[in-house]
């Protein structure tokens, strides 16, 4: 089946079949390893990507649902010029260990920043709560993404 | 290889159906595509509702709302009208999975699914729902609790969809509560949950209460003898507690790799006495035993 | 598409050069210098082990036991083989080698042969063109199996006429027992005013690294190339060479960052697998990962323990005689089950002075999953029971939680309760004594006394104590390789495994802060037994401390050849006027600089390579009889410490527990990288909390119940709360700048510290863990809250 969509900015037409994971799809056709497999059923978020600037699940996802869309994965949100903010920010704030769940969760932060420009750390941990990390215990994720929130706050006022 | 085909609307889907009646239906994929993984079902097609735009979205048509089977969960807690109207189905969707769950899930596949321990299906039992379903040939509706047949079955025919569901707005009820006791707090499966609406007088004597349990019985556990206890008596742990006691013996929960039958039905009559909490906490609290009878 | 053999070149090429992008900084001890793994994962470019993909890649996968134990009668694979794109059906008739893996003891089949002892074994070994037709494949295998009665329960496993897992085994079920006694016990429980006894039973735990076991490999011109995601690169060399029968010098392991191990990493999982597969299909890459609930079916897990603990002590609140049994659930295999039984008897009397101790440990043979190292190695498990000894002690003396564990806390000096002197540093006092002045104590009680309706809160204490390194197992040493790059950058070859601890970027700031370079003037090669030198595990809390001391020696090694030779080029009067300045040496009375490439120019391949050899010490005294227990590791000398605080609420109504705050103060040494030791103390509380409140493989009849992440519950951001943690910087003398390990220690405080909170709010203790609100709200209909005494 032929499938056109959106992938990082740049738009594509392949041949797949229709019932490919998106995740294999990400990881093996496209190259794209940032998107993680590790539950395979919607458990842990590991394999989170953007559709159309919101989070999906792309081992519980086909690949026929990819059509038309535009799709971000982490590869795609670092630009010419370097890291994303928010990028710098889990750097800096120490947000990273084994970085397995890394690219789900920053995924999953620039959603919410889109959603809720200044969140509290509650509604942090809430929106990453389906985003399951093994290292950190979290707090610095949270520090990291509450970090990123207030400092683009300062240029708005 | 299966074929995935994508219905953008409702002929479409009338085509599609007709050509694969073997076809499995699905919008968000968080529950089939999950089954599918574990081998549970191998279905030789697939058709994915989640571009069917005529079956989403929340609108109003007088003294009802209706809700489109494939609104996302995100669509419902976000949507006015619904946290305007029906508080408590929008606190049961923010227990719901998680925020992914969430994005993809709709409120259709949460009720065709049946599972006992579906997060909609309390709250939209108390709140008298009637569903809407769909096929080439007609359009019938009926209350959600004939529609829910047991554990994963429904009225739902061949060649029928879901496409909605009704709720009546305005309804007179000023003390709400969901509460979910799962194994964590998010991403979580219900061990036991509790919607209740509570008509509660200025003089603060419950003139009506609707109850409805997840995960204590096949389907959505109601218990009119609970409700009715309660009509007619003042807001105080005395009433509560005859209530959850009487709760506790209607609930007909079974031991799973969750939870025990025994801790279900235990909890089912505790989550009524939280009722009270928010009336005259100090007053109540010294009084209040922590499992009634 | 992919091009296979780029693909290869860029797993092997990947790890070396400078973390590109980074933003350049000095590397000094003691500052938050931003990890250099940091870049590639936030971007999603960092190659795991799981990330291998070619065109041509093969997939291996196998045929488990799904039963406890069983014999094998027979295995047809016909109709497996007739699948188009089947390419091998291998069984335990193709292994040319021992077809034994194992640290200690080697009697972990790479695939089964005579029987299966749990249900995840692996029986059959398929390698196909693609994922559907292995599952195909797997799926058409018919295992015949004669059921044998199975042992689930390590106490009665030990009973007279049991079946046998392993009929071979001249003492039965039992793997290992071990006996520490001081003093003497009988008569000192006579003596004291006060005894306590209680039991306490643990379950199964968990990994859960978000990356399950996987790797690829291929077999080409005789050579076997394996990358793995684990923790041993070098031991896996040789027990993978010596299982499947090849030479060891012909098979090569690579180790890229994991996605996360703690532990259970720790030994052979897909390696040996995947090395049968690639040779039976040559030249061709084969990728073997398991999925999420092939990893639960088949993972090594944490000991289940049944503790039987007894504990006196004078009427002041002075220890004076402990008693301790443990029985460890060991599963079918060693897996370095004597080794974790040895190590949480050695620590089953806690940091505390006790004069008269009996402690006992048993590791038995079960055909329940595999018990196995788990971050801790058995001393999560005893602290979860002794800590909560000491706090019900307190409540019998009517002394407070915390003036007990003060008035008993070791010092240096003393005899800990497995009869070693402690030598080193001894921090245990310092951390409780921080406690007192830190707010959230202070306000303890006022918190208390606000819980809202329904609920109650209470604070909890716990000491903990782990021992670093091997101990007398085996040498406890590591091998530091650095070299000088011809464009004069600092290359350190990494021995020991990153599993996501950071240690690979604490070495580039140890080599740095020797050598004064910045960031950028710093490479880093993997763990990869070709290329670095064989440093043992990622395991032990040694990682930091026998490789740091490793690398510390070769660094200074090497700038003072630096220094030399600079002072030797330009004429200088002698080293003591030069100094390494980042990408250059300086000679001070001048100014005059040469760049290091320039110097490295002139220096031959040895001269700008160094090395160099670090052994972790180990007692020097034996407070053990038992050789047996010598070789698995009694006793350790060197010990971290950690006094944690737990505050929380429990819900009345539901049993429900929520962990509102957390508190902890660590001895483990000087901290090299703040941010480092956070993420390690914030991580394994995390790991530790999930340990107390949520997770429990639960296992009837050796059969997994829960076998994926939707049943095997571990906290979520929503479960956590945040943690204030602290390092009480003592000074060790043995460590590289003062470091003690530090990736362990967390994970022993927050069980038993929960387990205190709760009895402080409710008055309950539940004996079994973890503390689901079930359990909770079981106790709580035993004793309503209203009953209890505060």
């Amino acid at each position: 089946m032929k499938i056109r969509f959106c992938l990082n900015e740049k738009d594509m037409e392949i041949e797949t079949r229709p019932d490919r994971r998106v995740v294999d799809l990400m990881r093996e056709d496209m190259g794209l390893t940032g998107t993680k497999e590790s539950c395979g059923s919607g458990e842990c978020g590991s394999c989170t990507i953007l559709v159309d600037g919101e989070t999906r699940l792309s081992c519980i996802m086909l690949a026929a649902q990819l059509d038309g869309r535009s799709i971000t994965t982490i590869e795609g949100i670092s630009g010419v010029e370097g890291l994303h903010p928010l990028q710098e920010a889990f750097i800096e704030h120490g947000a990273i260990q084994c970085g397995f769940c890394t690219p789900g969760m920053v995924l999953t932060s620039l959603d919410l920043m889109g959603l809720k420009p200044c969140p509290t750390r509650e509604e942090i941990r809430e929106a990453i709560s389906g985003n399951l990390c093994r290292c950190t215990g979290y707090q610095k994720i949270v520090d990291a993404v509450e970090a990123f929130a207030s400092k683009r706050k300062v240029p708005q006022q | 290889m299966r074929p995935v085909f994508l219905a953008n609307n409702i002929n479409e889907l009338w085509d599609m159906l007709r050509q694969h009646p073997e076809a499995a239906i699905y919008a968000g994929g968080t529950d089939l595509l999950v089954r599918m993984r574990r081998g549970i079902i191998d279905p030789s097609a697939l058709i994915c509702l989640e571009r069917m735009d005529c079956l989403r979205g929340v609108r109003e048509d007088g003294d009802r709302i209706f809700i489109g089977a494939c609104t996302s969960h995100t669509a419902l807690l976000a949507d006015p009208i619904v946290r305007r109207h029906f508080p408590v189905l929008a606190r049961a969707v923010s227990r719901l999975g998680s925020p992914h769950i969430r994005n993809m899930g709709t409120i259709g596949g949460n009720i065709v699914t049946a599972s006992p321990a579906g997060d909609t299906l309390p709250p939209l039992y108390v709140l008298g729902t009637t569903v809407e379903i769909m096929s080439m040939e007609k359009t019938r509706r009926l209350p959600i609790k004939d529609f829910i047949k047991g554990p994963g079955r429904t009225d739902l025919g061949p060649g029928e969809i879901l496409a909605g569901v009704w709720i009546k707005k305005d309804q007179p009820f000023n003390i709400l509560s969901f509460e979910k006791i799962g194994q964590r707090k998010a991403l979580a499966i219900s061990i036991a949950s509790l919607a209740a609406l509570l008509r509660v007088s200025e003089e603060g004597i419950i003139e009506e209460a609707r109850l409805a349990w997840g995960s204590v019985g096949p389907t959505v556990a109601i218990s009119e003898e609970a409700e009715s206890s309660l009509a007619g008596k003042r807001l105080e742990p005395g009433a509560l507690s005859e209530a959850a006691r009487i709760a506790m013996d209607a609930v007909s929960p079974i031991d799973d790799v969750r939870a025990s039958k025994a801790y279900r039905r235990l909890v089912s009559g505790n989550l009524i006495l939280r009722l009270g909490a928010g009336l005259d906490e100090n007053a109540l609290r010294p009084a209040w035993p922590p499992i009634a009878g | 598409m992919k091009c296979p053999a780029r693909d290869l070149d860029e797993h092997e090429q990947a790890k070396d050069g400078g973390p590109t992008g980074m933003k350049n900084t000095s590397l000094e001890i003691g500052k938050s210098v931003p990890r250099f793994d940091a870049i590639a994962k936030v971007t999603g470019k960092e190659k795991y082990a799981a990330d291998f993909w070619a065109q041509d890649v093969l997939w291996a996968g196998v045929k488990r036991a799904a039963v406890p134990h069983a014999r094998i009668r027979g295995i047809k694979t016909d109709d497996a083989i007739r699948i188009p794109g089947v390419l091998s059906v291998l069984t335990s008739k193709d292994v040319k080698g021992t077809n034994r893996q194992g640290v200690v003891r080697k009697d972990q089949p790479v695939l089964a042969d005579d029987k299966v002892r749990h249900c995840g074994d692996p029986v059959v070994l398929v390698v196909a063109e693609d994922r559907e037709t292995l599952a195909k494949a797997l799926a058409c295998i018919k295992v015949d199996l004669e059921p044998l009665p199975g042992l689930f329960d390590p106490e009665n496993a030990m009973a007279q006429g049991a079946p046998l897992v392993h009929e071979e085994n001249p003492e039965g079920n039992l793997l290992l027992k071990g006996s520490l006694e001081t003093g003497k016990v009988e008569a000192a429980f006579e003596s004291c005013y006060e005894t306590v006894e209680a039991e306490f039973r643990l379950p199964h735990q968990e990994h859960a690294y978000l990356e399950t076991e996987v790797g690829w490999a291929v077999f080409r011109d005789d050579f076997l190339q394996i990358t793995a995601s684990t923790q041993s690169p070098f031991r896996d060399r040789y027990e993978t060479a010596e299982a499947i029968g090849f030479d060891m010098h012909k098979v090569r392991i690579i180790a890229p960052y994991c996605g996360g191990a703690f532990g259970g990493k720790d030994g052979i999982t897909v390696q040996s697998l995947l090395g049968l597969a690639a040779w039976s299909n040559p030249g061709r890459p084969v990728k073997m990962w398991w999925s999420r609930e092939e990893s639960i079916l088949a993972s090594v897990k944490r000991h289940p323990a049944h503790l039987c603990y007894k504990l006196g002590a004078k009427k002041d609140g002075t220890f004076h005689a402990l008693s301790v049994r443990i029985y460890f659930d060991t599963g079918p295999y060693d897996n370095l089950g004597g080794a974790v039984m040895a190590l949480g008897l050695e620590h089953s009397g806690g940091p505390y002075r006790i004069p008269n101790t009996s402690l006992k440990a048993w590791a038995v043979f079960t055909n329940n999953p595999i018990g196995g190292p788990f971050r801790g190695f058995g001393v999560p498990q005893v602290t979860a029971a002794m800590e909560q000894m000491v706090d019900m002690m307190a409540k019998r003396l009517g002394i407070s939680p915390l003036d007990i564990r003060v008035k008993n806390a070791l010092r240096r000096g003393d005899r800990n309760p497995a009869g070693t002197t402690l030598t080193g540093s001894t921090g245990i006092g310092e951390c409780l004594g921080k406690i007192p002045a830190s707010r959230l104590w202070q306000e303890s009680e006022t918190w208390k006394k606000d819980a809202p309706p329904f609920k109650k809160r209470g604070v909890g204490l716990a000491s903990a104590m782990q021992g670093m390194g091997y101990g007398p197992l085996i040498p406890d040493t590591a091998n530091a390789k650095l070299e000088l790059t011809g464009d004069g950058r600092f290359r350190v070859f990494c021995g020991v495994v990153d599993m996501g601890q950071g240690n690979a970027s604490t070495y580039l700031q140890i080599a740095g802060e020797i050598l004064n370079q910045e960031t950028s003037g710093m490479e880093l090669v993997l763990p990869d037994t070709a290329r670095t030198l064989p440093s043992g595990s990622s395991s032990a809390s040694r990682t930091t401390f026998t490789f740091g001391n490793a690398l510390v020696k070769a660094s200074k090694t090497m700038k003072e050849r630096l220094l030399e030779k600079a002072s030797d080029i330009l004429m200088a009067k002698g080293p003591d006027e030069m100094a390494l300045v980042p990408g250059s040496v300086r000679h001070m009375p001048s100014g005059k600089e040469m760049p290091l490439s320039a110097l490295a120019g002139m220096l031959s391949e040895a001269e700008r390579t160094s090395v160099a050899r670090y052994r972790t010490p180990s007692a020097k005294e034996s407070p053990t009889g038992d050789p047996n227990l010598t070789l698995h590791g009694i006793p350790h000398i060197i010990f971290s410490y950690a006094a944690h605080a737990a505050f929380l609420e429990v819900d009345t109504l539901s049993g429900e527990i929520e962990i509102k705050r957390y508190l902890a103060f660590t001895d483990c040494g000087r901290i090299l990288n703040p941010q480092i030791f956070e993420q390690q103390m914030q991580g394994g509380i995390a790991q530790g909390l999930g340990y107390a409140l949520f997770e429990e493989l639960k296992v009837k009849q050796g059969m997994i119940r829960t076998p994926d992440f939707g049943t095997y519950i571990i906290p979520t951001s929503m479960d956590l709360p945040d943690m204030e943690s602290t390092a009480v910087e003592l000074h060790e003398e043995n460590g590289p700048f003062g470091l003690k390990g530090a990736g362990e220690i967390a994970m022993n405080g927050p069980f038993p510290a929960v387990a205190n909170a709760l009895a402080d709010a409710c008055g309950i203790r539940i004996f079994s863990g973890p503390m689901t609100p079930e359990r909770v709200l079981g106790a709580l209909k035993k004793k309503p809250p209203c009953q209890e005494e505060r």
